[in-house]
């Protein structure tokens, strides 16, 4: 081919491919080209699955990050190979073509490579399933208990963590960090779905069932989840927090949930607010060491009023910093963003503080008790319970008085 | 050219209906599968009334079986006399195999009330849902069965059977023998082997 | 898709069935509503098919619309949880079952005997009955809405949550009776496509010369014939459980609610592949046509087309990484979902290099396939990601999932769909879409596509939950491209692709009004239903054709030259076409209209309408079916000999097979 035969073949292909190019790509190129400036930018979602804070979910992370690479990779040969072949073999005039039917030797070729490179990532996935599975390492267990629409957390007694009573909370799974737990998850209703995504996949849980999840956090910190089994009405409203404490930290943990309940002072607010809760809320919700006036203890009774059975423990309320599932929060949000952005030396001790006045979500807390089926879909309406013996699904509107609601709260922050 | 698109041409050599019959019995094994194994998983499962073990008759649904077996049997005597084309014993033997089809529902309905007056009704237990459902799935089909041939011998009455006479006592048999495979094989998971 | 009247057509013999064995006379009328009414004429049903399933994309469509309105910004307020509960379930069954499904039945209706070279199905009643029922099926499901609140409980329907309690409304009821309906349509369907494409094939025509189309029904319809019935007992438990008071999926007797998860991904799977496969046989008709090359690798395309249907039986479990199977189910799982991919991949090369060489010719239908080749690439890669299953543990139930089954169900399914349409247009309907307005539809539909579900990746992997009526500030993360940004992109996107569909319904509606006839064989084919008329006579074809090639008709119009391989034409679509028409033959026996379909099919709702509301219905409905059955089975199928016109008894008289279905 002479330099001048050269140049011509080249001005005709580039001219050929810049017409195509403006004809028919570029609307695609600008749109792909956008995306992947886009996607680079990190967003730090709570949620994101490509940020891992443990082991395990780190292990999943090594084994993805190649396998979307891989992906990409055939991905863009692909659309190179189907755009290249557009713009080569367009009509120019040129004659109906041979009519060749294959080239098996090509074909087998072709099927073998991707078999080969799906066969190597087997071999990796096999291996990370098999240690994901793993339960013979635990150091410490946590009953996890799903129910239509919030997690119930509980400590079975475990000497060496300080827990010589089982601790029953919900709203955040508190645990410490570098250990190996191992969630028991099960449910009371429906299917749900346990997902800290920071921390590992999810695992289902199933009622009549117990599924193990491995969870391990290296760091402490709070890593958020949402239940992912649709799981009805509120399923978008089932939230988790895992919070993840540093050992000595967790130990004040668990000796706070452990400490008695302390009575409000007499002839304050808060006293009142207890008697209104002895009227309303202990039907359902458990406060261990409450007593009624006649010195008996208060013990709650969900399971003749709740058709699941269980209404979450308010012991302790005030150590958490959420509620209803999750959904919402006990702290103001500018205390909420203390604690979730505090440095991993410090959340611990931001965490164990609680909820004080000052910070307490008040607009939240009030709302959902006036009237808690408004603000969070659940069914709590009378005429739907017919199906269910009469018995509520979720917290159910209980015409409280503005006066009992404020003395109630009142009552509530006493529950450290 | 006229031989291929002439009358009953096939690619196969089946015809149509066969093939047809052929395929939805083919269906009919992954229907009879998923019944099946929904009782295997429940079969043991009792958290009221009678076990399986305490209110299975084996002797009287042993007869019932042997009857609806015998049923097979006058079938294929059917199908053989379609193919000599002898009307009389078409609807004879047609007859008999309804008659021990309906001894067999009949059976069952005897079955039913019995169990159902030891205390399992359909909602009892796992067990009492997923037998009756897989049991009675099955008299159904021994029942539409039973249907196809009183109605078959009614339309040969009238000598008024659209297409070939020995083509439709064919489909009907392959049905037939079908349902019967499929009671075989209950009769052996659900009551013969032990829970 | 608008039914356009075509010319009355013209038969060799005039039928007039005067005589009857069934309770009711005959239809005659070859006009009119009742032409259509009373039709077994394939293709009259399959243009009936695909106008209601395009009917059911719109309403699906809808559906879709407000999902996308409700999470186009956090706490949406468009619709409350139970509504949006209902949407999504809804969105989903009708797209799955009332508009890709019918829509692939339609097609395979329609193009399945002419490409075979037969002049019907081997049951024409049985194929008029599935049509109503799945129309009937779709009507019933749909019903709901109107009758207390639809199904709520996701398309997956996965159980306790489907129970009484906590499903209270007739919504579920309602689902699972009208999904039963539409399975009895599939089955009947399937079992009629099995026995005509078994059975049926013109002179010559071996399994390994049947366009590449016909090949993927029949895969399809096997799928179909054994995946029904699982879906089957599965909705049975669940209706019994929900009117009749069984305990299958109730916890406290000891059921296990993984019981119905396995049932329904049995089915689940395989429903996939039906999906998917139709359209891949669109495809594979299309850019053979347009790139003027026979499909390269043709026993390549029909073995990784069968080895799919095979393979995607073992591969259910995939949809459970998360429910807590023991490891090593989820490794075999595993394994068997990364196999399918490989001849997944197969078809994607073959349709590359059947390009490859060709002589590239762009139109819409050729556009369609091409991005189906691409787009569908990304949902099978990303499928890829998920068969690995500890990777699947992070993405299953995120938008991540969402992503991925558009792209490999819209950017597959729907875009060869859509490439059919503009394909076969001139055939069904003898006139030609406007090319100009197709390569808008084309754009806007791809356009709209990626910025819907491209960013539903991105939302997936930053921990986006499916299935939530509401998504929450707390979790959106921080910065310009978060949550908001990303969810606003796929409803700005959603609607742009609604705009691109909407082009595709004016592009039919100025086609219909424009008197242009399109040629005998506007895109220079290749498959034998391009010899015969556009659209073709109801008898399709004038002499049934003797095939002695893989695209035959091509080799009739082309000679190769021995040494250099060039296609030279040799003679036209015209020629060949007279050539038919002097030949013709005298006497066609037709299949005859019959009133016993419609009437049966019309039972069935009534008896499910009656297992809600008062068992009383039902009983009525069981007596139109059993009267109807009596009709069908009294009458035959093609009208005796004695109602025709210039009888000669013992002639040998040239017609169709006659059947009893």
């Amino acid at each position: 081919m002479s330099r001048r035969q050269f140049d011509n073949w080249l001005r005709a292909t580039i001219a050929s491919v810049r017409v195509v190019l403006r004809k028919v790509f570029k609307p695609l190129v600008v749109v792909a080209g956008v995306s992947v400036v886009v996607a680079g930018c990190a967003t730090n979602a709570p949620q994101d699955t490509w940020q891992p804070k443990g082991p395990n979910s780190k292990l999943i992370d090594d084994l993805q990050q190649p396998v979307f690479a891989v992906a990409g990779i055939i991905g863009l040969i692909v659309a190179v190979a189907v755009i290249y072949t557009m713009i080569k073999y367009r009509d120019r005039g040129q004659p109906i073509p041979e009519q060749i039917h294959g080239k098996p030797a090509l074909e087998i070729t072709l099927t073998v490579i991707p078999a080969l490179i799906l066969a190597v990532v087997s071999v990796f996935t096999f291996g990370a399933i098999f240690k994901l599975a793993k339960t013979d390492d635990t150091q410490m267990i946590i009953n996890v208990t799903g129910q239509q629409w919030w997690w119930e957390y509980d400590y079975p007694a475990q000497n060496e963590f300080g827990i010589t009573q089982p601790i029953i909370t919900s709203g955040q799974l508190v645990m410490p960090v570098g250990t190996k737990v191992l969630l028991r998850e099960t449910s009371r209703d429906v299917i749900h779905s346990y997902w800290i995504p920071a921390l590992n996949g999810k695992r289902d849980a199933v009622p009549g069932r117990v599924h193990t999840l491995r969870l391990e956090a290296d760091k402490p910190g709070i890593y958020a989840g949402q239940c992912t089994e649709f799981c009805g009405l509120s399923h978008a409203n089932m939230r988790m927090e895992a919070v993840a404490l540093s050992k000595e930290d967790f130990a004040k943990w668990v000796a706070n949930q452990q400490a008695p309940y302390v009575a409000p002072a007499k002839e304050t607010l808060a006293q009142q607010g207890e008697e209104v809760f002895l009227n309303q809320c202990v039907r359902c919700h458990q406060v261990n060491g409450l007593m009624r006036a006649d010195g008996t203890p208060a013990i709650a009774a969900p399971d003749e009023n709740v058709w699941s059975g269980a209404a979450p423990n308010l012991s302790h309320l005030m150590s958490r910093n959420t509620f209803a599932g999750a959904m919402f929060d006990l702290l103001s949000k500018q205390c909420r963003d203390e604690v979730w952005n505090a440095p991993s030396e410090v959340v611990g001790a931001k965490y164990l503080a609680g909820v004080t006045e000052e910070c307490l979500n008040q607009k939240d807390l009030r709302a959902w008790l006036r009237n808690a089926p408004e603000v969070k879909p659940m069914y709590a309406n009378p005429a739907d319970l017919a199906v269910s013996n009469g018995k509520y699904r979720g917290m159910p509107y209980l015409a409280l008085s503005e006066d009992d609601i404020t003395k109630l709260v009142a009552y509530l922050i006493t529950l450290k | 050219m006229t031989d291929v698109i002439h009358g009953h041409a096939s690619s196969t050599g089946i015809s149509n209906v066969k093939l047809g019959m052929w395929a939805f019995l083919g269906s009919e094994c992954l229907l009879f599968g998923g019944l099946i194994s929904t009782y295997m998983l429940y079969r043991g499962r009792v958290t009221g009334g009678p076990r399986p073990s305490q209110i299975f008759d084996i002797p009287f649904t042993s007869v019932s079986s042997f009857v609806l077996l015998m049923s097979s049997l006058t079938m294929v005597l059917a199908v053989s006399a379609a193919h000599k084309d002898d009307d009389r014993k078409i609807n004879l033997w047609l007859t008999v195999t309804a008659l021990l089809g309906a001894t067999f529902v009949g059976g069952q309905v005897y079955e039913f009330t019995a169990f159902y007056k030891e205390g399992l009704g359909f909602s009892t237990s796992l067990f009492g849902s997923s037998f009756y459902t897989l049991t009675g799935f099955h008299g159904v089909h021994v029942t539409v069965g039973i249907i196809m041939l009183m109605s078959l011998v009614g339309i040969l009455k009238r000598s008024s059977v659209p297409g070939k006479k020995a083509e439709v006592v064919e489909m009907i048999g392959l049905y037939w023998h079908f349902v019967d495979i499929v009671w075989i094989i209950i009769f052996t998971l659900v009551y013969l082997i032990p829970v | 898709m608008a039914i356009i009247e075509r010319p009355a057509p013209t038969l060799p013999a005039i039928v007039t069935p005067t005589t009857t064995y069934g309770v009711l006379k005959r239809p005659v009328s070859a006009t009119g509503w009742r032409s259509w009414v009373f039709t077994v004429d394939h293709k009259k049903l399959g243009i009936m098919y695909g106008a209601t399933a395009m009917f059911f994309f719109i309403v699906g469509g809808v559906e879709a619309l407000l999902i996308r309105l409700q999470l186009a910004a956090p706490n949406g307020k468009v619709l409350n949880a139970d509504l949006y509960n209902q949407m999504f379930t809804m969105h989903a069954t009708t797209m799955v079952f009332l508009f890709v499904m019918p829509m692939a039945a339609g097609f395979a209706n329609y193009f399945v005997p002419l490409q075979i070279g037969a002049r019907d199905v081997a049951f024409p009643r049985l194929n008029a009955f599935g049509f109503w029922a799945f129309l009937f099926g779709g009507i019933f499901l749909n019903m709901a809405w109107f009758l207390g609140g639809a199904a709520d409980g996701g398309w997956f329907m996965y159980a306790p949550n489907s129970g009484p309690v906590f499903s209270p409304t007739n919504g579920v009821d309602f689902w699972a009776l009208g999904l039963q309906i539409t399975g009895i349509a599939s089955l009947t369907g399937a079992i009629n496509l099995i026995i005509t494409v078994l059975n049926m094939r013109a002179p010559g025509m071996s399994l390994m010369r049947m366009p590449i189309f016909t090949w993927m029904i029949t895969v399809v319809q096997f799928l179909l014939l054994f995946a029904v019935p699982v879906i089957t007992v599965a909705l049975f438990l669940l209706s019994f459980q929900r009117n009749f008071g069984a305990q299958f999926f109730d916890v406290a007797a000891g059921a296990d609610p993984l019981l119905w998860q396995h049932l329904f991904w049995i089915f689940g799977h395989p429903e996939v592949y039906i999906l998917i496969l139709p359209s891949f046989g669109i495809v594979s008709e299309v850019l053979p046509v347009f790139s003027r090359k026979p499909l390269f690798g043709y026993p390549f395309v029909v073995f990784s087309g069968a080895a799919i249907g095979f393979v995607g039986w073992g591969v259910w479990a995939h949809h459970m990484f998360a429910s807590g199977l023991g490891p090593v189910s989820v490794a075999v799982f595993s394994l068997t979902t990364m196999a399918i991919a490989v001849p997944t991949g197969v078809k994607i090369i073959n349709w590359t290099l059947t390009m490859w060489g060709g002589k590239l010719w762009f139109t819409t239908a050729m556009k369609f396939a091409i991005g189906l080749i691409v787009l569908f690439t990304v949902g099978g890669l990303s499928g890829v990601t998920h068969a690995v299953a500890p990777s699947d543990t992070q993405q299953t139930d995120t938008y991540y999932i969402v992503a991925h089954f558009h792209y490999v169900l819209f950017g597959g399914a729907v875009l060869g769909i859509f490439s059919g349409f503009y394909y076969w247009w001139p055939k069904v309907f003898g006139k030609m879409l406007n090319e100009k307005l197709g390569s808008w539809n084309f754009w806007l539909m791809v356009i709209g596509l990626n910025l819907t579900f491209g960013p539903m990746h991105i939302l997936g992997l930053q921990g986006q939950p499916r299935r939530m009526y509401q998504w929450t500030e707390a979790r959106a993360g921080e910065g310009f491209f978060n949550f908001a940004f990303w969810n606003l992109v796929a409803s700005i996107g959603s609607f742009i692709l609604a705009v691109g569909i909407l082009l595709f319904l004016i592009n039919v509606v100025i086609t219909a009004r424009n008197p242009q006839k399109a040629p005998l064989d506007p895109w220079n084919a290749r498959s034998l239903e391009w010899m015969t008329t556009n659209p073709p006579k109801e008898h399709n074809f004038d002499v049934i054709p003797t095939v002695h090639h893989l695209d035959d008709f091509f080799h009739q119009k082309y000679e190769e030259d021995a040494t250099t391989h060039i296609m030279t034409q040799v003679r036209t679509a015209e020629e060949i076409m007279a050539e038919q028409e002097r030949n013709a033959e005298k006497h066609i026996h037709m299949p005859s209209p019959s009133y016993w379909p419609i009437v049966l099919a019309f039972g069935l709702p009534v008896i499910t309408f009656g297992l809600i509301y008062s068992h009383l219905i039902s009983v009525i409905g069981g007596v139109i079916v059993l009267f109807a059955a009596y009709g069908w089975a009294l009458e035959s199928s093609t009208a005796p000999d004695s109602d025709f016109e210039n009888n000669s008894p013992g002639s040998g008289l040239d017609k169709v097979t006659a059947n009893h279905d």
